[in-house]
């Protein structure tokens, strides 16, 4: 018998807010760690291109984990604490941005890349100059997905005493209480829309030459 | 690591009610059945929309929106509607297939060459048949990876009913940390046994959708040529 | 492209990435404000975590906890829900939180890996239970009179089918009947282990489902389950008009509602407060705040605050 008490909002708007706040912080931090190991890693592969099968090999193997698993494993590990909540955002996020980076970097036509050489640009001035902001597009769409799947997977860690907007779906859930579902359900929704939106805008504002793409292979990654 | 062999070894968790094979068996049905219904329920419409072009900017929106909404609390309000059962787990999951069968499906039909849609029309081939009959066929692999992404992100998050109370893979993982992670290898063994069950199914319906895919390409003989005697 | 022009940005790149690892690095850290070199004197209206398991009972005495202690000046920081007992006293070890309620019979069978040493005396078995606890630095509080136990649960239908009124009657019927419970029961020695061995119950299934949460009244309800493992104050079994099982063999030991704190998030101030509620907390008082939570869908801070103001313990 769920009820949607009406002021169960303005009684808890502290509540609601505080769980926003952990919401945006577990997603920014998970965010900005993943590409933080990710660049470096696409570097290494792009240097070394026998290691690109294997780290996406790793990182696609952290992915077919199912996220709840690796957190529960993770609780024997380091407790209800939330190094534990981000180990496990981050591992997700791993394969969609380093799989987007190798992807951007290759992408950058050939004939641009011998071009670039043979003015003269030094292996170093080729990445900097013509690489990276070429690849920008398509790796800044990694950032947009992983920021889209982290919003998402940050509310299962209400299940190891986490969760942001998620912790608002379990006391709805398990007070019966159809305004504290609604209310997580919604914030959540609308913070994947909103950043999805604004990197998207980022996106378009930081690539001003890179046209309209034709659709890729859908939204698949 | 060794609890769980001696764990998957023992052949009591493999049986019964509550068995590793029972949950197997439920995670594949929960997966396969949400994964089939949401493509019976989108394809026909998605396919119309790429074929008219009418309600494309919808179909990227509902796309879009459908990856922003957190499947787990769509469970937990779908049970708190539907009460303790089936349906709750299908809401979700058909839920989460839909938007990349839709938005490949769309995009796959619009990226066919017009002009090949133009000589099939002068043809003088009707409009279904355009779409059956030319259209659907060069986009049959992107229309392919989106079931196959669909698919795989369905067996993953097929998990979450037991969140619910129901079965499947997540069975073991949520039982096992209500019985203790921490101190109790059984327990982790458990959580394993889950992780790696979900895992392979993962990796499973990856290649054999895939191999699926190849097969579909291989007998359409290229994806941009099709035989005028047809 | 303002971002990568000249070769010089390239430093800044670096410099951007260090500054993201350091702020990862120290906002990567638990929130719970534990220091274990902190003695019991500095921790002087410090910061306190007060955590609970997964039912509304917990949360409802963990909320009058955190109350009285917020009230008194703490900085306290609340933890609920966060799973089974053995979820969270891994945790209250690690100090991830630093004090939950507890029942004296059932954490001391926990301790002792089931050996039985709970009995219906709770003097007696509260003290074997801060023996057990001291080795852990995890202080037991006073208890109070309040108890909840584990119970048996049928809906009225099937005990008047089956002509059930203590949990011996179900011996016969067991076979045929689907038990459902919190995950963690067939494990328990005196939840599923106990009702097999003291009453010889050989369920024909276990469902694992809730800690006698939405899910398993839900179950019970529609008719998936026969019976429910469920708590001897929760007040919606009597609002449901369902049948708690008599426990006619002695099974359930003492499970008073006791406070088990972190001996090193425990000053005297705390224990004062905290044995003050139990002082006031009877079985009567918590059924009764149960079944504002479950039954009326109350929240659990606002019913356990007015409890307190009623009873003089918060302004």
């Amino acid at each position: 018998m769920t009820r949607f008490p009406p002021d169960w909002l303005a009684r808890n708007r502290d509540l609601v807010l505080a769980q926003l706040r952990e919401h945006l912080e577990l997603t920014l931090l998970t965010v900005l760690i993943a590409v933080a190991i990710t660049i470096p890693l696409a570097l290494l592969a792009r240097r070394l291109p026998r290691l690109r099968t294997p780290l996406l090999a790793l990182t696609g193997t952290l992915y077919t984990i199912p996220s709840l698993a690796l957190f529960v494993l993770l609780v024997a590990v380091t407790g209800l604490s939330r190094t534990t909540a981000l180990i496990g955002l981050v591992a997700y996020s791993l394969l969609i941005l380093l799989r987007n980076i190798l992807v951007a970097l290759e992408g950058v036509p050939a004939e641009v890349r011998d071009a670039a050489v043979a003015m003269g640009h030094t292996p170093r001035q080729l990445l900097w100059r013509v690489e990276a902001p070429l690849a920008l597009p398509v790796a800044l769409a990694g950032v947009r997905l992983a920021t889209v799947s982290t919003i998402g997977l940050v509310t299962v860690t209400a299940l190891i005493g986490y969760g942001g907007l998620g912790r608002l779906f379990l006391i709805g859930f398990q007070r019966r209480n159809g305004t504290a579902l609604l209310t997580g359900f919604a914030l959540s929704l609308l913070l994947a829309v909103a950043a999805d939106l604004a990197l998207a805008r980022l996106e378009r504002r930081l690539t001003p030459w890179a046209e309209a793409a034709p659709a890729r292979t859908g939204g698949a990654t | 690591m060794t609890a769980l062999w001696r764990w998957l070894a023992d052949p009591a968790h493999w049986s019964g009610p509550n068995g590793l094979a029972q949950r197997l068996g439920e995670h594949v049905g929960y997966a396969a059945a949400a994964t089939a219904f949401a493509a019976v329920l989108v394809l026909p419409v998605a396919l119309w929309i790429g074929h008219t072009g009418r309600g494309r900017l919808l179909a990227i929106q509902v796309g879009n929106l459908g990856r922003a909404i957190p499947t787990f609390g769509l469970i937990l309000a779908a049970f708190t509607l539907f009460g303790y059962g089936l349906t709750p787990v299908y809401v979700a999951l058909v839920a989460l297939a839909v938007p990349p069968i839709l938005v490949n499906t769309v995009a796959g039909i619009r990226q066919v060459d017009p002009e090949i849609v133009e000589a099939a029309r002068g043809m003088g081939m009707t409009e279904p048949q355009v779409l059956w009959r030319v259209e659907l066929p060069i986009a049959l692999p992107v229309l392919m990876a989106g079931i196959r992404t669909s698919a795989v992100q369905v067996v993953a998050t097929a998990t979450l009913a037991a969140v619910i109370g129901l079965g499947g893979l997540g069975r073991p993982i949520v039982d096992g940390l209500a019985q203790g992670v921490t101190y109790n290898p059984a327990a982790r063994a458990m959580v394993l046994a889950g992780a790696l069950g979900v895992a392979l199914l993962s990796v499973l319906t990856e290649w054999g959708l895939a191999a699926v895919e190849r097969r579909l390409a291989a007998t359409r003989g290229g994806a941009t040529h099709w035989n005028i005697t047809d | 492209m303002r971002l990568i022009r000249k070769g010089a940005h390239r430093g800044r790149w670096v410099a951007l990435l260090a500054l993201v690892l350091l702020v990862a690095g120290c906002s990567g850290g638990d929130t719970a404000g534990d220091d274990p070199t902190e003695t019991a004197e500095e921790f002087e209206r410090g910061a306190i975590t007060v955590g609970s398991t997964d039912f509304s009972e917990q949360e409802i005495v963990a909320s009058m906890y955190a109350a009285v202690l917020e009230d008194a000046g703490y900085d306290v920081e609340r933890r609920f829900h966060l799973g089974s007992r053995e979820v969270v006293l891994p945790a209250l070890e690690k100090g991830d939180i630093d004090l939950y309620p507890e029942y004296v019979g059932t954490a001391l069978e926990f301790l002792n890996g089931g050996k039985g040493e709970a009995t219906s005396d709770t003097e007696a078995t509260t003290e074997k239970l801060r023996e057990a606890f001291a080795a852990k630095d995890i202080a037991v509080l006073e208890p109070a009179e309040a108890q909840d136990r584990n119970g048996l649960v049928v809906t009225k239908e099937t005990a008047d089918e089956l002509d059930l009124e203590t949990v011996s009657d179900l011996k016969e019927h067991a076979a045929e009947l689907v038990f459902g419970g919190p995950p963690e029961c067939p494990q328990r020695p005196l939840c599923l282990q106990g009702y097999e061995r003291v009453y010889e119950l050989k369920f024909k299934e276990f469902r694992p489902l809730d800690a006698a949460g939405p899910i398993t009244w839900a179950a019970l309800e529609q008719g998936d389950i026969d019976v429910a493992l469920m708590f001897t104050s929760q007040g919606v079994i009597a609002d449901k008009g369902w049948v708690l099982l008599a426990e006619d063999e002695e099974l359930q030991p003492a499970e008073n509602i006791v406070p088990v704190v972190r001996t090193d998030a425990l000053t005297d101030e705390v224990e004062e407060l905290l044995n003050a509620v139990s002082a006031k907390l009877t079985t009567e008082a918590i059924s009764g705040l149960n079944r504002q939570v479950d039954s009326d869908g109350a929240d659990p801070a606002e019913v356990a605050e007015a409890w307190l103001r009623e009873e003089g313990l918060l302004d």
